[in-house]
């Protein structure tokens, strides 16, 4: 067995997923933690928020293994709220 | 045409997903994916309703976000984390028919929904002994009434993973009969998934 092979059945793919998951939190809370704020700040930071829901839908809730309209139902809800909260925070930072 | 097209079409099957080995519907009960769905509106017009709102008071809004306790918010979003993947891997040994793992790992996922509300219950208390409340002002309105609302599903999603837990740990389950554990555990991932969402926007994105 190749070195990636074992490696890849000591780690499970929703344990790396959970794993990225922790790492991006971190990131998130650094980022509140440190006073950042602004819009390409704040932009980026639902970026991840969103990309963390889309692991959740696609791992955690196993619509990667499924076809349809079921395949996105987590991707287009996480697009339609994520894209008004991104339009408020656009137009509340041109004043 | 292709030797599979065609014999997919005489045996009434898809052409466009012959061959494909994902399913047609999500893992768990339908009928609780109507009711993540409905779920997920409700936050969603939420969400937005908060954005716009703060359009109008983002002075306030910034100001009074600086009140809140950002690593309080960090441990209940690693909690709930840790809690949905404890329930993924509950899902992954009811799938191989192992009962008795299943259970562990979903009573390790309602111990972790248990920090979550301790933590956010030790939140409330502050904010209520500063004197904090529905109507101080636009910002805790949204804040409290939203996580309150997230907080009462965190509730429900630990009785639906506690009955699973206890059905699991009678053996109740199987490798080729595991959907109640399905079903628990992806009402319980979409708490999780609302929270990942409500923890930037309440407490970080300004």
């Amino acid at each position: 067995m190749t070195t990636a092979g074992a490696a890849r059945q000591l780690i499970r793919p929703c344990t790396l997923v959970y794993l990225v998951l922790v790492l991006l939190t971190g990131v998130t809370w650094a980022v509140g933690t440190a006073g950042l704020g602004g819009l390409p700040v704040s932009l980026l930071v639902l970026a991840f928020a969103l990309l963390k829901g889309q692991m959740i839908g696609d791992w955690f809730m196993g619509l990667r293994g499924v076809r349809g309209i079921w395949r996105w139902v987590v991707a287009i809800w996480l697009l339609i709220p994520g894209g008004l909260v991104s339009l408020a925070f656009v137009l509340s930072d041109r004043g | 045409m292709a030797v599979e097209q065609k014999l997919a079409l005489e045996s009434g099957v898809d052409i466009r997903t012959a061959g494909d080995e994902r399913k047609p519907y999500p893992p768990g009960d339908l009928a609780i994916w109507i009711f993540i769905l409905a779920e997920l509106l409700v936050f969603g017009v939420f969400f937005a309703a908060y954005a716009f709102t703060r359009m109008s008071h983002v002075e306030l809004f910034n100001q009074y976000q600086l009140t809140l306790d950002r690593d309080a918010a960090l441990i209940n979003t690693l909690a709930l984390l840790t809690s949905s993947y404890f329930a993924i891997r509950g899902v992954v040994a009811a799938r191989e028919g192992n009962n008795a793992l299943c259970a562990r790992w979903i009573w390790a996922a309602v111990a972790m929904g248990g920090v979550f509300l301790v933590v956010k219950t030790v939140e409330y208390a502050h904010h209520i002994g500063e004197g904090i409340n529905l109507s101080t002002n636009e910002f805790y309105m949204f804040y409290l009434s939203l996580t309150f609302f997230h907080f009462m599903h965190v509730i429900l999603g630990m009785v639906i993973l506690a009955a699973v837990a206890l059905k699991a740990g009678r053996g109740g389950y199987s490798a080729d009969d595991h959907t109640g554990v399905e079903t628990g555990a992806s009402y319980w991932h979409m708490v999780d998934l609302v929270w990942l969402i409500l923890f930037p926007l309440i407490y970080v994105m300004r």
